[in-house]
């Protein structure tokens, strides 16, 4: 079975992002977002989720990577310089990986890792 | 100056007038949780305990509940205080319902059809009952690993709607079970072991809710 991977902007989630990113997911595609999602923005993907499980998608597996929560020895500046750019672009700093739950059988997050447990 | 002892005096009404309904109002407990944690199991010890009576059906198949359950006026006490709640018992949060798993429970293939059915809209309803809630019992299996999305995703959602949450590491009558897990994966929170099936700790899990709301 082909299995592709797929970078999504996040920005790209802001429109009608989700909905497409499932339109991927049912065709055996993993999803890489390049930050990661706030918890309103996972339930939202749960809820999406929900509403396309059928016989043939079992539904999805994610997990993600805070980039800001390694950042601990950081200069003063450099947080700072960080939570700007959050506040300003909205996006947390990090990685998000999502796979359809049928090929995907468990994400398993390491501390500076995502591990890919295939069925 | 007028204006400003105007202005303090409706302040001060509005506080007191706040703390009187808050007072009187019936608190909303959500049971949040995985699908299998035991939210269903600890709803019934609950309602058992200050009603006399169950409130939802428990099985080993998971999403039994795929409804909200509501129980209202539990009233709570502990030394000669009373908490007036409504326990929200909700279908568990997942990311994934495969009815093929049913299948393995023992249902036949058109009931484990509509129980996925079923259970998908019983996660949605789960998530938009969120801004419902006054105060929310986070229900984990203490077999499992805490560490998964699930758990972060309802904590996260919970935490940025500043709802007041207490993690129940259910299960504890099961030898390998560990709270001690669910402490350091989740340590900015009060972590509760109890076992509901047996209800084990449960008369700690009542006097922590007095401090928490």
């Amino acid at each position: 079975m082909d299995v592709k991977i797929k970078l999504y902007p996040y920005e790209k989630l802001k429109e009608d992002g989700i909905k497409d990113m499932l339109h991927d997911l049912k065709k055996n595609t993993i999803i890489m977002i390049d930050a990661k999602l706030k918890p309103d923005e996972e339930a939202k993907l749960i809820e999406e989720t929900m509403k396309n499980i059928s016989t043939n998608f079992s539904g999805i597996e994610l997990d993600s990577l805070d980039l800001t929560a390694s950042d601990e020895n950081d200069t003063v500046l450099k947080k700072i310089k960080t939570q700007i750019l959050e506040f300003l672009t909205g996006k947390k700093r990090g990685l998000t990986l999502i796979g359809p739950a049928d090929i995907i059988k468990k994400i398993e997050k390491k501390p500076d890792d995502l591990l890919l447990h295939m069925r | 100056m007028v204006t400003k002892h105007l202005k303090n005096l409706h302040n001060r009404l509005k506080s007191f007038l706040g703390k009187l309904f808050k007072r009187n109002k019936e608190i909303k407990l959500g049971l949040y949780g995985p699908p299998n944690s035991g939210k269903s199991t600890l709803a019934n010890t609950i309602c058992m305990d200050w009603l006399g009576k169950e409130l939802s059906t428990t099985s080993e198949i998971p999403h039994e509940t795929r409804e909200i359950q509501t129980k209202e006026n539990v009233i709570i006490e502990n030394n000669g205080k009373k908490l007036t709640f409504s326990v929200v018992d909700t279908p568990g949060i997942a990311t994934k319902i495969d009815f093929e798993d049913f299948l393995k429970g023992g249902l036949k293939r058109p009931e484990a059809k509509e129980r996925a059915k079923e259970a998908t809209k019983g996660v949605i309803e789960s998530i938009k009952w969120l801004d419902k809630m006054d105060a929310v019992l986070v229900i984990l299996d203490a077999t499992k690993d805490p560490i998964n999305q699930v758990n972060i995703t309802i904590l996260g959602n919970l935490e940025a709607r500043g709802i007041p949450v207490l993690i129940i590491a259910n299960k504890l009558d099961l030898k390998e079970s560990s709270a001690t897990a669910i402490r350091s994966a989740f340590p900015q929170y009060e972590v509760i072991g109890i076992s509901a099936k047996e209800k084990h700790n449960t008369e700690q899990l009542y006097q922590k809710l007095f401090e928490v709301l």
